[in-house]
């Protein structure tokens, strides 16, 4: 790395040859707002609030478009910076509605935090505000399936536009009009259509694009809590945050509110798709399972304990461990963590030849711009890669296709005698599995456990079903399509009775006599470690998984290009019952293990 | 007064049948200079020559022509272009326009000569919207040129290949910014570009690029004719060469007037253009377009030329001279091009989308008899969060206009404050809405 050394309002600061003053500035943690510049997006200088003084030069400059040069000596702080950066807040407030008390944004808006900071007191501006169809809200209009659009509170930062053009490689929004009547806009009004539409409320410095999912759900100091994770929508393995909005009133804990992306650089970059931002809702939906439930004599489902679901699977599947070769067949969701796979090969060794076991998971390919910068994997699980590095047969590459056919037909032919569903994807993302439902209720096979956290029809015609944890809800390894193992971290407890998936599989296996030895999840992970040395897995027993942490902390730590202006937010917010926020003493930095490269 | 100068640039304009080339042929240089150009001259010798003649850029600024064409990066492997700004657009300015109008093979000419010298293949000649008649003599005239073996392949028999092309823009004043320009050539908004890089380095579609003026250009095929020195002699040191005036306002007679820059902004006004109508005193003048400070009847006696202009506290700019007799009210005057800047202002940055909305409704107002006597230290505080804050120097035209009208006529700003009505005798001036220019 060529350094050049600077000094900034007196501080000497070494960066990389090539960064610009602002992200030196960003860097040393010296306080210099911006709007139109974005880590992420290409270089804009409209917005002008970055305007630093730098000696020799004759005007005020934009930090965000200089680039640093040997001995460079920068002020932010000189009085002429100070008034004309004070001048531009002013200019950016004339027409902005200042409705932060019914804003989205509001509590976590740039324009607002910045403004306090480097805005002047009052403004002289007297004249009624620009209006585009009427004050407040009424203003607001649809800007696509996922997202809305307020042009007042729009400040021309041009961050939406640039990240369609660049990011998204389909430049669906543009300016309208000119100087003063400027407006984000679509052809024909048409909106955003992309499946990269959430990361424009990223972007957004203020509350003018904000997405329908989260609209008016929450604010951010109901939002105390934040857990970093990994998403395991697709086999992307994208970094994302995990929002849990709870008060101290709430007897039940809190609740999920929003996940949002985290950056790593070789993966996502500061992006996510819709698919893992808004496809969370299942998470804490109706339909999820919370507890055992197990067929009776009279053929009714009903629920049940754990003592007596495992009982009632230990006998079902003995039974069928008899009938020989391939005759208890194990259908295992890629949607798996690797602890799940692995306790489950154990489970299969143990029982020999009577076991066969197969990964399903769905293929979807995603419609997005040939130019786009961010594509989505057509693989929608996360760990078809830790699945074929247990000794799983998925097929070669990441886009291999799963094949069901040869159980299918086993299955008809009446040779299998049992099938053991896992799943703790949602309900159908391991794939079509309507004719094994059709199979058990036409008798063949003559047994069907499921293993899922949502009911489905195939739910409905299991013998038993037994209640797993969502990703949320459980630590678990993923491994990702560049091989990348990912520990993906618990943010929330599972619902009701559910359990961790790997602790349902060791109780089986003890149920048919089989004794694992795995007391916690630690267990199994020291367990791969051994049976897999040398590779990525070598060290996973070191992963230390997140936890949720006082959101005030994560902004500090997170996105280090944000990272300042956090500072005065979420002080002093009451404890909230049922999860505990770490001190940020006691929070370990090793969220997940650290990026190796790959190959 | 009257100027004696036998005009270069303009000498045949008023000849019907000038646009023609064979009328260029028969009395004008008729490509002779892109002929010695290219069979005698080296690319670097074409910039030496222009660089000694010492042609500045007549677009605004200023800027030596030559050393502009000497920053165009040499050895890039990326295709260099000339663009040819042609987007007239300020206010008071009509002296491109009758060039491509009434000699448009001297433009063609020069953007030939000019892609030679920075190792170009293409010049794109960027029409402001509203020539739409002046495009299509251009375009016809371009063809003939193609016809005749002055533009092609192999010009001359030399190797060298030159294409020009027109392009009309949608009628913006900011696509005079040359960064606009070039995203307005690229097909994106005119929006200026942060510079660096400058379009030297990085112009049209990221190659060197020199963007350069109508008259400019024009003035190129003159400097290889007759050389450098024969054209450095011409008007005072450092502002060499024949100047396009365009004299307007309440004068007699208004229009465009060649003249070197030795010729002073009075001879221009009293003696080309005949003098304030009706005999009526002169109370100001606009020297170099709307977007430069006026200069009050007293600091008229000097040479229209760059460097003389600039001294006096105000710019040359694209020599719109507009002349304001005593019936003009300078807070209206200041008012109606305000509402020009807030019209064109391009939105891209802050200051200047904001201010120059915020100065128009303050000047409204005091125009209106509604202002308070704080609005006038208002207008210029928010002018100096303006000027030199902007992106591209359309803040500092924008304010040019409040800030030299409230320094030479803050007691008609105040009278209108405390009287609540205009005191300058202007009874022909409607109180309807300002002039929208497009």
């Amino acid at each position: 790395m060529e350094a050049v050394s600077l000094t900034i309002d007196g501080v000497p600061v070494t960066v990389e040859k090539g960064r610009t003053v602002l992200q030196a500035a960003i860097e040393a943690g010296v306080r210099v707002p911006y709007y139109c510049y974005h880590p992420g997006l290409d270089i804009d200088g409209s917005c002008r609030v970055c305007i630093v003084k730098i000696e020799k030069m004759p005007k005020l400059q934009t930090s965000c478009s200089t680039v640093c040069s040997e001995g460079m000596v920068v002020s932010t702080t000189d009085p002429e910076v100070a008034d004309a950066r004070a001048a531009v807040f002013e200019f950016l407030l004339i027409n902005h509605p200042l409705d932060c008390p019914v804003c989205d944004k509001g509590g976590e808006c740039p324009l607002q935090d910045f403004s306090y900071s480097f805005g002047p007191d009052e403004s002289r501006m007297d004249f009624p505000r620009r209006v585009f169809d009427g004050e407040g809200v009424m203003a607001d209009v649809d800007f696509g399936p996922t997202l809305m659009l307020n042009r007042n509170r729009c400040i021309l930062c041009t961050r939406c536009i640039r990240f369609m053009r660049e990011i998204d490689g389909d430049a669906q929004i543009s300016v309208a009009d000119r100087g003063n009547g400027s407006e984000i806009a679509t052809f024909d009004e048409e909106g955003v259509h992309s499946l990269l539409s959430g990361n424009l409320m990223d972007v957004c410095p203020v509350g003018a694009i904000t997405t329908r999912d989260y609209r008016f759900k929450s604010r951010p100091w109901d939002n105390p809590a934040v857990a970093d994770t990994v998403c395991t929508m697709c086999s992307k393995g994208c970094h994302t945050s995990v929002w849990l909005k709870g008060k101290p009133e709430w007897a039940r804990g809190s609740k999920l509110v929003r996940i949002t992306p985290r950056l790593a650089p070789e993966i996502n970059g500061y992006w996510m798709c819709d698919i893992g931002r808004f496809g969370y809702h299942w998470v804490e939906g109706e339909r999820r399972l919370v507890r055992p439930i197990v067929r009776g004599a009279d053929g009714a489902q009903a629920a049940a304990g754990w003592h007596d679901a495992l009982r009632t699977v230990g006998m079902l599947l003995g039974a069928a461990r008899e009938g020989g070769s391939g005759a208890l067949r194990f259908v295992v969701s890629a949607h798996a963590a690797t602890e799940e796979m692995f306790v489950l090969k154990g489970l299969m060794e143990a029982l020999g030849e009577a076991a066969a076991a197969t990964v399903h998971w769905q293929r979807s390919e995603k419609d997005q711009p040939a130019a786009v910068k961010f594509t989505i994997p057509v693989t929608d699980a996360p760990n078809v890669n830790g699945a074929r590095d247990l000794g799983y047969a998925v097929g070669a590459g990441n886009d291999g296709v799963p094949d069901l056919s040869a159980l299918q037909q086993a299955v008809n032919a009446g040779s299998v005698k049992a099938v053991y569903v896992v799943d703790p994807g949602p309900a159908g993302s391991i794939g079509d599995l309507s004719w094994l439902a059709a199979a058990r209720t036409a008798g063949r096979p003559a047994v069907l456990i499921v293993q899922a956290v949502e009911s489905s029809p195939l739910t409905d015609a299991a013998d038993v079903v037994l209640p797993g944890s969502a990703w949320l809800e459980k630590d678990g390894l993923f491994t990702n399509d560049q091989g990348r193992v990912q520990g993906a971290s618990r943010a929330l407890a599972p619902p009701g009775d559910a359990r961790d998936d790997w602790s349902i599989l060791v109780d089986v296996a003890h149920a048919l006599g089989v004794t694992l030895g795995y007391a916690q999840a630690g267990d199994v992970r020291k367990a791969i470690a051994e049976a897999l040395p040398g590779g990525p897995y070598a060290d996973v027993d070191q992963v230390t998984f997140a936890r949720p942490v006082k959101a005030s902390h994560w902004l500090r730590t997170s996105n280090p290009s944000e990272r300042w202006k956090w500072d005065f937010m979420f002080q002093d917010l009451p404890p909230v019952k049922g999860h505990s926020v770490q001190t940020e003493q006691g929070y370990v930095d090793g969220r997940v293990l650290p990026l190796r490269p790959v190959g | 007064m009257s100027v004696s100068f036998q005009p270069l640039l303009t000498r045949f304009v008023r000849e019907p049948g000038s646009a023609t080339l064979d009328f260029y042929r028969a009395r004008d240089l008729g490509y002779e200079a892109l002929r010695k150009a290219v069979t005698t001259l080296q690319p670097g010798e074409v910039i030496e020559q222009v660089k000694a003649s010492g042609l500045r850029g007549r677009g605004g600024a200023g800027f030596p022509t030559g050393m502009k064409w000497q920053f165009v990066l040499k050895d890039s492997p990326k295709p260099k272009y000339i663009c040819c700004n042609a987007d007239e657009s300020e206010p008071g300015t009509f002296k491109d326009h009758l060039l491509m109008e009434r000699n448009p093979h001297l433009v063609i000419e020069g953007c030939a000569i000019a892609c030679y010298a920075i190792g170009a293949k293409v010049a794109y000649i960027y029409i402001r919207g509203e020539f739409y008649h002046v495009q299509r003599i251009l375009e016809r005239e371009i063809e003939a040129a193609y016809r005749a073996g002055f533009l092609g392949t192999n010009i001359f028999g030399t190797g060298f290949d030159c294409d020009v092309y027109v392009h009309r823009g949608a009628g913006a004043y900011e696509a005079g910014e040359e960064t606009a320009l070039i995203e307005s050539l690229e097909g994106k908004r005119a929006q200026p570009r942060i510079k660096p890089p400058f379009p030297a380095v990085s112009g049209l579609y990221n190659c060197p690029t020199a963007v350069n003026n109508v008259e400019t250009l024009c003035n190129v095929p003159l400097v290889i004719a007759h050389g450098p020195e024969w054209y450095a002699a011409i008007g005072p040191e450092k502002n060499s060469g024949p100047k396009l005036y365009c004299v307007s306002g309440h004068v007699n007679t208004p229009g465009v007037f060649e003249a070197p820059m030795s010729v002073t902004l009075k001879e221009l006004i009293f003696g080309c253009a005949g003098g304030m109508r009706d005999g009526r005193t002169l109370k100001a003048v606009i020297p170099g377009g709307s977007s430069t400070p006026v200069l009050l009847p007293d600091q008229i006696d000097i040479p229209a030329s760059f460097d003389a202009i600039a001294k006096a506290g105000s710019m040359l700019g694209s020599a719109a001279i507009i002349a304001l007799d005593d019936t003009t009210c300078m807070v209206w005057m200041a008012k109606n091009l305000l509402a020009f800047y807030r019209h064109e202002s391009c939105g891209k940055c802050t200051p200047c989308r904001e201010g120059a909305d915020w100065l128009y409704k303050l000047l409204a107002r005091i125009e209106a008899g509604e202002g308070r006597m704080a609005d006038i230290d208002l207008l210029l505080d928010v002018s100096r969060n303006i000027g030199g804050k902007t992106l591209c120097p359309f803040g500092d035209a924008a304010i040019a206009p409040v800030v030299s009208t409230i320094r030479h006529f803050r007691g008609e700003y105040e009278a209108h404050v405390r009287e609540g009505r205009c005191t300058v005798p202007a009874g022909w001036r409607g109180r309807g809405t300002a002039v929208m220019a497009h």
